[in-house]
C-alpha cells in the first residue's frame, strides 16, 4: 500500500514536472522569494530596530535592541501630520493624478497610433517615447528652466519671463500641478507601449462585428475595445502608481513634499519612520496589485490573439482631423521630448550653467566649446581640474560600465521575466502561480534606495564583498527589473490563445521549438520591450545603485558626481550621451529583430 | 483555514524567519579593537613615521575612501607621490566616493556590520549625527596626528575632547546687488517679503546645525543686539513675533533637563522668532550651485541667500551674470549681526579599516601638509583646521586678494566678493560673525529644539 502510494505521488510529481511551465515557477518560486523577501524584511526590521543616533533611540533610552516607538510616534504625535499624512495626501493625489495623465494622453495617443489614420505616425511614435528615456528629473528641470520667475518663485527668470516677460503663477511652477504633469508625461511613453502593444496585437474582428452591426462608436469602444485592453491599463496603472508613489526626483525639483522626498529627509534623524514610509509606499502598490491580481483571476478571459487572421481597419478620423491631431502631437512632443533634449545640448556650451546670455543679447561670444573639448583644464576653476567631455576618461569608462551592466540586466531580467510571464499565463488559476508572480513583481513596488541597502547589506560581507564590482549591480538590476518583462510577458501571453500551443502540442513539437517558433515570433515586440524596458531604465538608475558602487563606476553615479560639483555642463552631457545610446540600441534591435519599443505598437504600418 | 493553507502559511513563516535572521542587526561592537591600537601608537609617530608603516601595509593594495567632499579624489594621488618620495616602487590604486543626501551613514552603518570593513577611513560632516551614530557605536575612530596637535597646541591627548576638522567650509550671507535692497542687518534676511535662498534640509541636514546653534546662549545674544539695532518700523514688525516665541521656549524649557540649553539663556525667543521666520520664508533649492546660479543672474534683483562662499571661485562672466551682481553681506561695512555659518569635515579612521595605518598616515598628511590640503586650499572659501597650514596655504593662493587682478592689490579690484577675508575675520564675532557649528551642542538639541523646527519645516 505504501509503494503505491509513493509511487502515485512520485508519478504526480514526474507529470507535475513534465511540463515546462511548472519547472520554471518551481525553480522561480524559489529563487524569487529570497531575492525580494531579503530586502523586505531588511525594511520591516528597520521599522522595529533602534538606530543609535536617531528619534528611536531617544525616545526609548536605549541604544540598540527593538521598538515599537517608531510606529506610536509616527501615527499618533504632534508630528503625524508633518511626516505622514500630509506626504500621504501629496502622494496619494500625485499617484492617481499623474496615472490618469499617462493612460489618458498615453493610452489615447496608443489609441490614435494603431487604430486610426492619424497623420505622420512614425516620427510621433518615436519621439513619443523620449521623456520615459531622459531621467526623470530632466523635465522637471525643463520645466524650472521654462516658467520660473523673479517675481513669483524669487529665483532668476526662466525663458519665459526673460523672453516674453510672462510670469507664470506659484502653483504653475511649484508643488503638485507640476509635478503631476511631469510625471505624467514621462510615465505616458510607458502607457503608450504597454497599451498600444495590446491595441496592436488585437484582433480587430469583434469590432467589425460591431460596426457591421451598427453600434454607436462609443458603445464599441466602451464595450468591446475598453475590456479587450483592460489587462494592460491595469498593468499600466500598476506600473505607473508604483513608480509615482516611488518617484523621488520630481517632487524633490519641484518643491513637493510627498513620501519619497519625506523618506529621505527624514532617513537621517527618524531612520525608523523613515523605514515605516516606505512600508506605507510598497502596500500602496500592493494594494494595486492584488487589483490587478483578481482581474487576473477574473472568469472572463481577454485572449485577443487568436491566430485567426483579421482584417485590420482603422478608424477615419476625417480628412482635417487626421493633419490636426498629428500637428497637436507634434507640438506638444516638440516640448517634451525635443526640446529638453536642445536644452541639455546647449547648456554644454553655457559659461554658467541656465546662463543664456547669447539668447538676450545675440553675442555669440557669450558660449563655450571649452566643456567638450578641453585638454588641460590648468588653472581654469570652472573646470574642477576635469578634462573635456571627449577627453575625460572618468566619464567614458563608466560608459562601457553602464552599458555592461544594463546589457546584462537587460538579457538576464527580460529572460527570467519572460519566462516567468509565460509560466504564469499558462497557469493563471493556479495559486503557486499566482504566488511567483506576486514576487516577481514585488520589488517593483520597493523604493530603490531601500533595495540598494539591503543589497549591500546582503552582498558585502566578510564572505562574498561584491561592493563597487558590476557583479552586485548585475544583481541588484535583475531582481529590481524583473517585473518590467514579467508583467509585459503576462500581458501578451494573457493574449495568447493556448489553442495556438496545443495545435503544436498535437504534432509533437517540443518546448524549446514551440516557444521559439511560434510564441516568441507572435509576441515579438512586447517581448523585446521587456528587455528594452530594463535596459533603459538601467542606463539612467540611480538610487538603486548609489550605495554599491563608486562614482565614476557608471554612468548614473557619474553624473550625480558632476552635478554635485557644479559641473552641470559634463551632467547634461552624460544625459545627452545616454538618450543617443538608448536610440542606437533601439534602431539597432529594431534593425535585427524587426521589433523595438515602438514599432511594434504599429506606427511603421500605416505612417 | 485548509491543511494546504496552513502548510504554506507555515512554510512563508520559516522563509520570514529565517531572512531576519540572515538579515538581522550586527551585535554591537566591542569597545577595544585592533584599531584602536594602531591609533594609540600612531599618534606618538610623525608623518614621515607613518607613511612608512602605510607603505608597509598597503603597497599594491587598493584602498576606499568615503567623504562628503568630492576633493578626496584629488588628494590621495598627491598622497601617493608623497609616498613614493618613500619608496618610489609603492603603487596604490583607490577609489573616493561622496554619497549624497546623507546617504554616507548608511554606507559607514552597514559597511561597519562586516568584520573587515570596505572603506579605510572617512572624511564626514554633521556634528549632530556623527557622535550619536559613528563614534558612540565604535564604528568610527579619532585619530589625531602628531603635528596637528602640537600646531592646535594640544599637549595631553588624553585629555583632549575634540576632533580632527580637516577643514572649516563657510556659508555666507549674500544679495543681489542689482535692485534697490540693502541687507544690512541679519533680521532683514527674515523681514516681510523676503524670501532667501536655501538649501532644503533633506538635501544637507549640516544645514539644520546653523539653526540649532543659534538657540545657544552664544549666538540669541547676538541676534538679541542686531534686533536692537533695527529701525523702529522693523523692530515694530517683529516684536509679536518674538513675543510670541516666549511660551514656545517656556514649552521647550519643560522638555530640556540640560541647564545649558535655553534654560540659561535669556534671549533665547529672539533665536526662535528668527528661526521660525527663516523656516517659513525661506525658498529651498536642491543645492548651493543653483543658488549662486540665481544670485549672480542680474534678473534676480534683491534676491538673498545663504551659501557656500566657495561657489563663487567658478563663476564665468557673461553679458547677464557677474559676479558684480552680488555682494557679501558682512563685508558692507554697517552690517550688523550674523554673517553666516561655519561648519566642519571630521576625518575619522573606520573601527573595521582594512588599512587603518595608511588611513592613519592620510589623515596626518592631510591637515599637516599643504600640499595634502591643495585640493581644498586652492580655492576661496575653505580653511584649514592647522593654523599653520591655513597660514601657508594663504601666501601660495592670496586668497585674501582674490577679487583683484591677478590676485594683486596693486592691480584693480575686478571682484570685491572674491577678496576672502580669511579664518579669523570670518570667525571673529566683531567681524564676519560666522555662526559656528559645535558638535556637542548640535546632538543636545537635536530631538528637542530639532523636532521643534521639523515641525516648521516645508
Amino acid at each position: 500500500m505504501q509503494t503505491k502510494n509513493d509511487n502515485k505521488f512520485i508519478n504526480s510529481i514526474k507529470t507535475y514536472f513534465s511540463k515546462p511551465q511548472n519547472i520554471i515557477l518551481f525553480v522561480f518560486g524559489i529563487l524569487l522569494t529570497f531575492t525580494t523577501l531579503a530586502p523586505i524584511v531588511a525594511i520591516v526590521e528597520d521599522t522595529i530596530k533602534i538606530h543609535p543616533g536617531t528619534l528611536d533611540a531617544y525616545l526609548s533610552g536605549e541604544v540598540s535592541g527593538y521598538s515599537v516607538v517608531n510606529y506610536i510616534d509616527i501615527f499618533t504625535s504632534k508630528y503625524s501630520w508633518v511626516n505622514l499624512w500630509h506626504p500621504l495626501l501629496n502622494t496619494t493625489v500625485l499617484a492617481v493624478f499623474s496615472c490618469l495623465v499617462a493612460i489618458v494622453y498615453g493610452g489615447g495617443f496608443a489609441f490614435l497610433v494603431t487604430r486610426t489614420n492619424m497623420r505622420f505616425k512614425q516620427y510621433l511614435s518615436s519621439i513619443f517615447i523620449f521623456p520615459y528615456i531622459m531621467p526623470q528629473w530632466t523635465l522637471s528641470v525643463v520645466w524650472k528652466n521654462l516658467f520660473d520667475s523673479s517675481a513669483v518663485c524669487g529665483t532668476s527668470d526662466g525663458l519665459l519671463a526673460s523672453i516674453f516677460g510672462i510670469t507664470m503663477p506659484l502653483w504653475w511652477c511649484k508643488g503638485l500641478f507640476p509635478s503631476i504633469i511631469v510625471l505624467g508625461l514621462h510615465y505616458s511613453a510607458f502607457a503608450y507601449i504597454l497599451i498600444g502593444g495590446i491595441f496592436q496585437n488585437m484582433d480587430p474582428n469583434l469590432e467589425e462585428a460591431a460596426k457591421i452591426l451598427d453600434t454607436p462608436k462609443w458603445k464599441i469602444a466602451t464595450k468591446i475595445t475598453l475590456p479587450m485592453v483592460k489587462p494592460a491599463i491595469l498593468s499600466t496603472i500598476l506600473l505607473v502608481f508604483g513608480s509615482a508613489v516611488g518617484s523621488y526626483p520630481v517632487p524633490h525639483y519641484l518643491g513637493l513634499t510627498t513620501l519619497s522626498t519625506k523618506y529621505i529627509s527624514m532617513n537621517a534623524k527618524y531612520t525608523g519612520e523613515a523605514s515605516i514610509l516606505a512600508i506605507i509606499m510598497m502596500l500602496f502598490g500592493v494594494a494595486i496589485m492584488i487589483l490587478n491580481q483578481m482581474s487576473l483571476t477574473d472568469r472572463r478571459n481577454y485572449t485577443t490573439v487568436t491566430g485567426k487572421a483579421g482584417q485590420k481597419s482603422l478608424f477615419d478620423l476625417g480628412k482635417t482631423a487626421k493633419y490636426a491631431i498629428a500637428w497637436g502631437f507634434i507640438i506638444i512632443t516638440f516640448f517634451t521630448s525635443i526640446f529638453p533634449i536642445a536644452l541639455f545640448a546647449l547648456e554644454t556650451f553655457l559659461p554658467n550653467p541656465g546662463d543664456y546670455s547669447f539668447l538676450y543679447t545675440g553675442d555669440f561670444r557669450n558660449l563655450t566649446t571649452k566643456w567638450w573639448f578641453t585638454t588641460d583644464p590648468g588653472t581654469d576653476s570652472s573646470m574642477y581640474g576635469q578634462k573635456g567631455i571627449i577627453f575625460n576618461k572618468t566619464i567614458w569608462q563608466a560608459f562601457f560600465g553602464t552599458l555592461w551592466v544594463s546589457i546584462c540586466c537587460a538579457l538576464l531580467a527580460g529572460t527570467i521575466g519572460m519566462l516567468v510571464g509565460y509560466a504564469v499565463a499558462k497557469n493563471r488559476r493556479s495559486k503557486w502561480a499566482g504566488y511567483v508572480n506576486s514576487m516577481a513583481f514585488l520589488p517593483y513596488l520597493m523604493p530603490s534606495i531601500a533595495v540598494g541597502a539591503a543589497i549591500f547589506v546582503l552582498f558585502s560581507n566578510e564572505t562574498m564583498n561584491l561592493f563597487n564590482t558590476y557583479t552586485i549591480l548585475i544583481i541588484a538590476g535583475t531582481i529590481k527589473y524583473i517585473p518590467f518583462a514579467s508583467k509585459s510577458a503576462l500581458n501578451s501571453m494573457l493574449q495568447l490563445s493556448n489553442e495556438i500551443e496545443e495545435s503544436a502540442i498535437i504534432l509533437d513539437i517540443p518546448w524549446k521549438k514551440r516557444l521559439w517558433n511560434i510564441i516568441i515570433p507572435i509576441q515579438k515586440s512586447t517581448i523585446v520591450n521587456g528587455y528594452m524596458l530594463p535596459f533603459m531604465t538601467c542606463l539612467r538608475e540611480l538610487s538603486l545603485f548609489l550605495l554599491l558602487c563608486t562614482q565614476g563606476f557608471i554612468m548614473a553615479t557619474t553624473l550625480d558626481y558632476f552635478d554635485e560639483m557644479g559641473l552641470y555642463a559634463f551632467s547634461s552631457a552624460i544625459n545627452l550621451i545616454l538618450i543617443v545610446t538608448i536610440l542606437v540600441f533601439n534602431t539597432v534591435v529594431n534593425k535585427i529583430t524587426g521589433a523595438s519599443l515602438d514599432s511594434g505598437i504599429g506606427a511603421r504600418d500605416n505612417a | 483555514m485548509k491543511i494546504t493553507d496552513r502548510k504554506v502559511f507555515a512554510a512563508f513563516f520559516v522563509i520570514i524567519v529565517s531572512l531576519f535572521v540572515t538579515t538581522g542587526c550586527s551585535e554591537q561592537k566591542p569597545k577595544k579593537s585592533r584599531v584602536d591600537d594602531i591609533i594609540k601608537e600612531a599618534q606618538t609617530m610623525t608623518l614621515d613615521q607613518l607613511a612608512k608603516k602605510a607603505i608597509e601595509e598597503s603597497k599594491g593594495k587598493e584602498f576606499f575612501g568615503l567623504g562628503n567632499s568630492s576633493r578626496g579624489k584629488d588628494a590621495i594621488p598627491k598622497f601617493i607621490k608623497y609616498l613614493q618620495k618613500i619608496d618610489p616602487s609603492y603603487n596604490l590604486s583607490f577609489e573616493w566616493q561622496q554619497p549624497k543626501n546623507n546617504k554616507i551613514y548608511d554606507q559607514l552603518i552597514a559597511d561597519a556590520a562586516k568584520e573587515k570593513g570596505t572603506f579605510a577611513m572617512t572624511l564626514i560632516q554633521d556634528g549632530t549625527q556623527f557622535k550619536p551614530k559613528m563614534l558612540a557605536t565604535g564604528f568610527l575612530k579619532r585619530f589625531v596626528p602628531l603635528e596637528w596637535a602640537k600646531a592646535k597646541n594640544i599637549t595631553n591627548l588624553d585629555e583632549y575632547n575634540g576632533y580632527v576638522p580637516l577643514l572649516m567650509i563657510s556659508k555666507v550671507f549674500e544679495y543681489n546687488c542689482r535692485g534697490d535692497m540693502a541687507y544690512t542687518n541679519c533680521w532683514d534676511f527674515v523681514y516681510k517679503g523676503v524670501r532667501p535662498l536655501f538649501m532644503y534640509a533633506a538635501t544637507e541636514t549640516v544645514g539644520m546645525n546653523f539653526l540649532y546653534m543659534l538657540t545657544s546662549k552664544k549666538y540669541s545674544d547676538i541676534l538679541k543686539k542686531a534686533y536692537d539695532k533695527l529701525p523702529p518700523e522693523k523692530q515694530g514688525y517683529f516684536e509679536p513675533i518674538i513675543t510670541s516665541m516666549e511660551k514656545e521656549v517656556d514649552e521647550l524649557k519643560k522638555e530640556i533637563t540640560d541647564k545649558d540649553v535655553l534654560h540659561n539663556n535669556e534671549n533665547a525667543k529672539y533665536a526662535l522668532a528668527w528661526i521660525k521666520l527663516w523656516m517659513d520664508q525661506y525658498n529651498g533649492q536642491t543645492d548651493d550651485g543653483p543658488i549662486c546660479n540665481i544670485l549672480i543672474n542680474e534678473s534676480a534683483k534683491n534676491k538673498c541667500g545663504l551659501l557656500v562662499y566657495s561657489k563663487l571661485r567658478s563663476v564665468v562672466e557673461s553679458d547677464k551674470v557677474s559676479l558684480n551682481n552680488l555682494k557679501v553681506a558682512a563685508y558692507e561695512d554697517d552690517y550688523i549681526g550674523i554673517g553666516g555659518y561655519g561648519y566642519c569635515h571630521y576625518l575619522f579612521v573606520t573601527d573595521n579599516s582594512p588599512l587603518p595605518w595608511t588611513a592613519c598616515a592620510l589623515i596626518s598628511y592631510l591637515t599637516t601638509q599643504q600640499d595634502g590640503f591643495e585640493a581644498w586650499g586652492k580655492d576661496m572659501g575653505c580653511y584649514s583646521s592647522n593654523p599653520l597650514i591655513d597660514a601657508e596655504n594663504e601666501k601660495i593662493h592670496k586668497h585674501k586678494n582674490g577679487g583683484y587682478k591677478d590676485k594683486d592689490k596693486n592691480k584693480p579690484l575686478l571682484y570685491a566678493v572674491k577678496n576672502d577675508k580669511g579664518k579669523d575675520w570670518w570667525e571673529n564675532p566683531e567681524q564676519g560673525c560666522l555662526v559656528l557649528e559645535d558638535p556637542e551642542y548640535c546632538t543636545k538639541v537635536a530631538f528637542t529644539i530639532g523636532r521643534w523646527i521639523d515641525l516648521l519645516a516645508k
